[in-house]
């Protein structure tokens, strides 16, 4: 971490500190590494999707070449990691890492199943994950260290969500057992994508049409604000599954008694009670930001805007909402990662979206089918995070520098 | 010309403002001052409308300002407060075109505006239309609240204390370009402020406000040798009196014929400053010169104490 201050130091045997200076964080990661390669299984082989499996090293899990300069590459990273100092140096090591073994446990997939064999299923093993965060590791630190601003993060996310929209295409992994829990519900996947990205995005939607209002009304009436948030409040504190079955009573007595509800959809089940109580779960965060967004604009500046004689809203348009954008958007950040994770929930209650494959999953013991629905999950959620703090970083005019 | 008749307010229960009656001339500067709690930025903001009285009206150039509706009123007169209140999200430039903004004046008018101010300001234009606020130091930050609050030409000025924020020997220097400024434009100033100094710097009236009534509006010096009541003397400071005198003369009252040994006074200095250099520096009498720098007579302590004890 002081590799700053080891270049100041006096000549003379000094001058060799730099040369033994061991990255901490570095050295932690190389020892994952190590962990993952000689002493954890790179992958399981199964002899059919629901029977437990047994581990394979490295060594038998790629044919002897591959294994090599596997084994090559992961020991340079970790090398790199320990003794690199230069943040980009880190960055490109880490890449080079993901982009050898990620194709190559899709490559160790058909290595393993014996040929013909249809049944057989072969799973990233922990030797393979641990490899995969300890790489992921270090290119996160070394994305940090970058200090790279808004535009750089939206980059480098669409340099990550490219290279894996690249293996997922190009078949490298078709062999995983994943990919044959793909292949075998590829319809319902997409359908299933499209329906969790409505749950999520259209309640987070519909929650900032109704919130920003109220934010902004409970900012202009004291007397609002507190019954509202606390209201609120009571909401945010009942449990998912809970609120599902509170739904269900009053939405199934409306789908029996008006028939437009019906016909509109809306039954006890389904996608309209998630739909609501993901609505119901992001109210606070979208009402208690915009709230807390007006109230830090600085009452000088509102003084001055009303001595200019702006309109009440000229202030609210020029200098209001754009001093609280940030932390509006920070509320909207909170309500979208939270309602990608929950609406994994919904499934429960037939509501459909990535949770369907976790349940399924669950129910049949196969946890590659989990998988399928919570990898998607956990990208989103991930990459909704990095896309609204670059926007929120970029709306931040003249709070800080940006160069 | 401001004119203020029988302006009230009160807040509840308690009167902020009783009866407040005066006039302002035209390229006056009219300092109100008193404790804290007087009244006085109530009376500053029932001016503009920020607070509308309960009776009572304002008449500038002798229209009512409550013929005037609020917004156009507050276009037309500047506006200056002790944080600035300089919009962080938008930049130098941007805070000055503010008010001409919203008068919808042409982008080619604005900028033209806005470079004439930060000149005026002494503010590179190239160096600082672009920066933000955060990025100012408190002295250029204030000089850009004054800018912004000039751009629209305004006839009046309306400053709550404008340089309290301000260190002190950034504060003399901000006076002193302010009172520059204000000669140059001719603009009418209503100025709060609870500095003593600051009054007899500024002021070419003062009005001295407690417990809500306006106590005393007149010249500085009047002030000093005919307080209305106990409580301006007590403001003044007794003690604080011939000095405050004394600058608000200058050399040219007290100066006499002949000639002495040493550096120059200049004869637009106050006797303050003068008694101050005689004493410093061990003189009883130093020459005064002129603007350009010729000798045009000399200035003694005996002369300054003289002419001290005759304003008395």
């Amino acid at each position: 971490m002081n590799t700053i201050s080891s270049r100041t130091t006096a000549p003379g045997m000094h001058t060799l500190r730099p040369h033994l200076h061991l990255d901490r964080l570095g050295s932690v990661i190389a020892g994952l590494m190590g962990l993952a390669l000689f002493a954890s299984p790179f992958v399981t082989y199964r002899a059919n999707r629901i029977v437990s499996g047994e581990g394979r090293m490295l060594f038998d899990a790629l044919p002897p070449a591959g294994a090599l300069i596997t084994i090559a590459v992961v020991l340079g990273v970790a090398l790199c990691a320990v003794l690199a100092h230069r943040p980009l140096v880190r960055l490109a090591a880490a890449s080079l890492g993901l982009c050898v073994i990620f194709p190559a446990v899709g490559f160790s997939a058909g290595f393993v199943t014996p040929a013909g064999n249809g049944f057989a299923r072969v799973s990233p093993a922990i030797g393979f994950w641990l490899l995969a965060l300890a790489f992921a590791l270090l290119a996160a630190d070394a994305l940090t260290r970058l200090r790279l601003g808004p535009w750089g993060r939206l980059v480098a996310l669409s340099i990550a969500a490219g290279a894996l929209t690249l293996l997922l295409l190009s078949g490298a992994w078709g062999d995983l057992s994943l990919m044959k829990e793909y292949a075998n519900r590829a319809d319902s996947f997409w359908r299933e994508a499209r329906q969790h990205l409505w749950l999520a995005f259209g309640s987070m939607l519909a929650a900032c049409l109704v919130g920003l209002p109220l934010g902004l009304a409970s900012h202009r009436v004291p007397a609002l604000r507190a019954a509202l948030l606390q209201g609120l409040s009571i909401v945010q504190t009942i449990p998912s599954i809970a609120l599902f079955g509170i739904l269900i009573a009053p939405l199934g007595f409306l789908a029996a008694n008006v028939p437009l509800a019906a016909a509109l959809g809306i039954r006890g089940i389904g996608a309209a009670p998630a739909f609501i109580a993901l609505f119901l779960y992001s109210l606070l965060p979208v009402v208690a930001n915009t709230m807390a967004g007006l109230c830090q604009v600085p009452a000088d500046v509102i003084e001055a805007a009303r001595g200019m004689g702006m309109s009440r809203r000229q202030r609210l348009v020029q200098i209001e909402l754009p001093l609280a954008l940030p932390v509006i958007l920070a509320g909207i950040r909170i309500v979208l990662v939270q309602n990608l994770g929950l609406a994994t929930i919904a499934a429960l209650i037939g509501g459909g979206g990535f949770g369907t494959f976790v349940f399924q999953g669950i129910g049949q013991t196969a946890i590659d089918l989990v998988l399928l629905g919570a990898i998607p999950t956990v990208a989103l959620s991930f990459a909704a995070a990095i896309i609204l703090d670059a926007v929120i970083d970029l709306t931040r005019r003249g709070a800080h520098d940006r160069d | 010309m401001i004119e203020i008749e029988h302006l009230s307010k009160r807040f509840g229960e308690s009167i902020v403002v009783d009866d407040v009656s005066f006039t302002v001339g035209e390229g006056e500067i009219a300092v109100v001052v008193g404790t804290s709690g007087a009244g006085k930025s109530t009376l500053l903001r029932m001016i503009n409308r920020l607070v509308v009285p309960d009776a009572g009206r304002v008449l500038i150039d002798g229209q009512d300002t409550a013929t005037i509706p609020e917004d156009e009123l507050r276009h037309r007169i500047g506006y200056v407060i002790q944080g600035y209140g300089l919009f962080p999200h938008r930049t130098v430039a941007e805070n000055i075109a503010t008010v001409p903004r919203l008068l919808g004046w042409d982008r080619r008018r604005i900028a033209a505006r806005v470079e004439e101010l930060l000149d005026l300001f002494q503010l590179d234009p190239g160096e600082f239309a672009q920066k933000f606020p955060h990025q100012l130091s408190g002295g250029q930050q204030q000089r850009v609240g004054v800018a912004r609050a000039l751009a629209a030409k305004p006839a009046l000025l309306l400053m709550d204390e404008p340089f309290g924020a301000l260190d002190p020997v950034i504060r003399g220097k901000a006076q002193d370009d302010l009172l520059a400024i204000q000669r140059r434009l001719g603009t009418t100033i209503v100025l709060v402020t609870h500095d003593m100094n600051e009054a007899f710097h500024l002021g070419s009236r003062i009005a001295v406000m407690d417990q809500a009534r306006l106590v005393q509006y007149a010249k500085p010096a009047d002030l000093l040798t005919h307080p209305a009541e106990a409580f301006v003397e007590q403001l003044v400071g007794t003690a604080e009196r011939p000095f405050r005198l004394l600058s608000l003369a200058s050399v040219q009252d007290a100066m006499e014929p002949g000639s002495a040994e040493g550096d120059p006074i200049t004869v637009s200095a106050t006797l303050r400053e003068a008694l101050a250099q005689l004493i410093w520096r061990g003189r009883s009498a130093l020459p005064v010169a002129d603007a350009a720098g010729a000798p045009i007579g000399r200035i003694s302590v005996d002369g300054i104490l003289k002419h001290g004890r005759s304003l008395a």
